[in-house]
């Protein structure tokens, strides 16, 4: 078991739209281990995209991603890359 | 698992076919009944059976997301015109056709469940869509 998790900020203007979104569901589905995105002491389930638009993320807001089973770095590295084009990585 | 987008207007649901098939992807039977036969806006009972038939014959199981008033009529005309074995195959839903069909769709997208779909396509009722302040 392995716990991992990422820190990013939104630098897309729109934030974190449907379409973007709806891919990000996809790609954490694929995955076993329970996978997070966490925004303003708010946490939302990666492979449900109601889940993940009811956080509303805003752009240049700083969300964390987490990941917490046998494929969490492995779920967290394809992750950061499907998000890669709209966010910026923290520290 | 396919869905079923049913509205009064041809023009609405063929833009949602479109949206939904770029926000989940082409993976997701879809069929669209919009319309009356004569174009008008309407539903209309055969339009809708041969939709739902469309998508059973792609897949296991169809979700049915309809706008409002007759649609639910024709639908039902629709449904009685399936066997019993198919019948038990379509899933109608409450769920708001819009927002319903985009969350049902990617959930399905990622080979989620007929409650798990079902339960997405409600969950649209409730979400939020403004950015909190």
């Amino acid at each position: 078991m392995t716990v991992s998790e990422v820190r990013l900020v939104v630098i897309d203007p729109s934030g974190l739209h449907a379409r973007p979104a709806a891919r990000f569901v996809q790609a954490a589905s694929r995955f076993s281990s329970r996978i997070v995105i966490r925004q303003d002491g708010r946490e939302a389930d990666a492979k449900s995209l109601i889940s993940l638009l009811g956080l509303t993320i805003r752009p240049q807001s700083e969300i964390t991603l987490a990941a917490d089973g046998p494929d969490a770095d492995a779920a967290l590295a394809a992750l950061a890359a499907e998000l890669a084009p709209y966010v910026s990585q923290v520290g | 698992m396919g869905l079923i987008l049913i509205s009064h207007s041809r023009g609405l649901v063929e833009g949602l076919r479109e949206m939904v098939a770029q926000v989940a992807g082409p993976d997701v039977p879809l069929a669209t009944a919009g319309g009356t036969e004569d174009g008008r806006l309407g539903t209309s009972a055969p339009a809708i059976a041969a939709a739902i038939t469309d998508v059973l014959k792609q897949s296991d199981n169809a979700v049915v997301l309809l706008d409002l008033g007759s649609a639910a009529l024709s639908l039902e005309v629709a449904l009685e015109t399936l066997d019993d074995v198919d019948r038990q195959r379509v899933h109608v839903t409450e769920a708001p056709l819009v927002e319903g069909a985009v969350l049902a769709a990617v959930q399905a997208s990622v080979g989620a469940t007929v409650d798990e779909v079902i339960a997405a396509a409600a969950s649209a009722a409730t979400m939020p869509k403004l950015p909190r302040a």
